[in-house]
């Protein structure tokens, strides 16, 4: 059976309608959501109110929590001043805007979602904060895919889709005893695991505005990334009306996020 | 001038604003990176040296902002007034060249313009987020602030270096050049900072705003400062 996976709709109303009208048409309704319902963004209620009225399954993001813990949940993965000074007018503009019973929505939301062998989360098993990029050391993906006790791992936060496969993986360990002068080794042999990035609805950044998401055939494991257009010109326009900076809107119309994001692959926040 | 065994010279001469196209004043921007990468370079718009134009080993750059090709070829279409601007300092020009139209010059970099706004911003004692600039120009060539169709920019990092900044619409990339001199890096630098755009439809309150956020605060420039100084005290061997 086919089912959805959507994550980092950013407040983004347009790019989330058009996703969802789009896993409708192919008559998928089991559908996940790994976060990031605000930030940014010019719609904050009104994804949030749609997702809770459509009853999608979603685990909390990075926003979501910043928007409930209080802001500098995780300074560190700004990559400059300025990205630092633009997630904090956008996080004050959010926090004014959502209205309580959204907060406690946000609040209300696990870190994970797991079916069966499939887990679900924003970031990493480990946090909301942590990257999983594509490029990322084969070896801590694994660790990260293993330790959780997951057979496929989807994620979002890095805004880039992507689907990377871990076969053949075996973690071997050495111990070397030196009062006894011998060698003690062991080797464990994994089976192949999968690590499924949804990309972002609602804040692109594969090269295109288009919105991404993922479906997932779990008798098959079959995965597809799909990309769906939507009407950006609208988003934007939302952006300047709601007073906030019209650069967010050129960001976004150009495909680019609305501030950069730590590139950084072994980017572990230690709060 | 890399190449020229005897002295250059550098002289900038103000243009002339026409219907709808904005001159931009001088900044000195250009005048300071020469200065910095040939340190003997003759400054012609000081009286002194004016008379030192006349020198035959002088290699002099003469920089003219303008907008329209001339009406007439050769000597004859000089605007009059820029004639008037060499007399008096003793330059008598024998040829006349204009870019787009005489062929011994380049054609690439030559754009028309119908209508043309300029910024410029002082930036002197103001140190930048190395990765907060880079963001910055990034939009702003790429047209974040208004369509841009020249950029130029001097502009101090905390490690006490000021960065070259060039960009023109037809070329692919912007000239990052560091400049030789480097000031110790022990709070805000002397030397001049400028930025200088180009281009239709410009919202410097937009620029300005930006920027604001990409500067660096006393204590955050002392953060960056403090551990370059502790290392070149490290450097230094003790006697």
């Amino acid at each position: 059976m086919n089912h959805a996976i959507i994550s980092c709709l950013h407040a983004n109303l347009p790019a989330a309608e058009a996703v969802l009208n789009d896993i409708d048409r192919q008559g998928i309704d089991t559908i996940t959501c790994l976060g990031d319902l605000v930030g940014y963004g010019p719609q904050p209620n009104e994804v949030v109110e749609l997702i809770r009225k459509r009853g999608i399954a979603t685990c909390q993001g990075c926003w979501d929590e910043d928007i409930i813990d209080g802001l500098n949940a995780c300074e560190c993965s700004y990559p400059s001043q300025l990205a630092e000074r633009r997630g904090h007018l956008a996080h004050q503009w959010t926090d004014d805007q959502l209205t309580d019973e959204n907060k406690s929505f946000l609040a209300s939301l696990p870190t994970s979602l797991r079916r069966d062998r499939l887990l679900f989360v924003h970031g990493s098993p480990n946090s909301q904060h942590e990257y999983l990029l594509p490029d990322m050391d084969a070896f801590a993906a694994l660790e990260r895919v293993e330790t959780a006790g997951a057979d496929i791992l989807f994620c979002g936060h890095t805004h880039q889709p992507y689907v990377r496969e871990l076969r053949d993986g075996s973690i071997r360990v050495r111990l070397q005893n030196a009062d006894h002068g011998n060698d003690q080794g062991e080797e464990l042999t994994l089976p192949m695991r999968k690590i499924v990035n949804a990309g972002s609805v609602g804040e692109p950044r594969h090269g295109s505005t288009n919105a991404t998401y993922v479906i997932h055939n779990d008798a098959t494991d079959e995965v597809e990334i799909k990309e769906v257009a939507y009407d950006v010109g609208r988003t934007c326009q939302a952006i300047v009306e709601a007073g906030l900076p019209k650069v967010f809107a050129w960001r976004l119309s150009h495909g680019f996020e609305f501030a950069e994001q730590a590139e950084d692959a072994s980017h572990v926040c230690e709060r | 001038m890399r190449s020229h065994q005897g002295k250059c010279g550098y002289l900038r001469l103000d243009g002339y604003p026409s219907n709808g196209l904005e001159q931009v004043s001088d900044s000195g921007i250009d005048k300071t990176f020469l200065k910095d990468q040939f340190p003997e370079l003759i400054d012609l718009s000081d009286s002194h040296h004016a008379s030192r134009s006349q020198q035959g080993d002088l290699l002099t750059l003469i920089e003219l902002p303008q907008f329209q090709s001339p009406q007439q070829a050769g000597l004859m279409g000089m605007d009059p007034r820029v004639k008037n601007q060499l007399e008096a300092l003793q330059l008598h020009p024998d040829r006349h060249l204009h870019f787009g139209r005489d062929p011994e010059l380049p054609n690439k970099d030559t754009l028309e313009f119908k209508k043309l706004e300029s910024f410029s911003l002082t930036l002197n004692a103001s140190v930048w987020d190395p990765p907060s600039l880079n963001t910055l120009w990034f939009e702003l060539v790429n047209g974040a602030y208004g369509d841009v169709y020249r950029a130029k920019a001097l502009m101090n990092l905390p490690d006490g270096r000021s960065m070259f900044f060039n960009w023109i619409v037809s070329q692919e990339s912007s000239q990052f050049i560091p400049l030789e001199e480097i000031s110790a890096p022990n709070g805000r630098p002397a030397s001049l900072s400028e930025l200088v755009v180009q281009g239709k439809h410009l919202d410097g309150l937009r620029i300005q705003s930006t920027i604001d956020l990409c500067l660096l605060n006393d204590a955050v420039l002392e953060m960056h400062q403090m551990p370059l100084r502790d290392r070149q005290k490290e450097a230094i061997p003790s006697t």
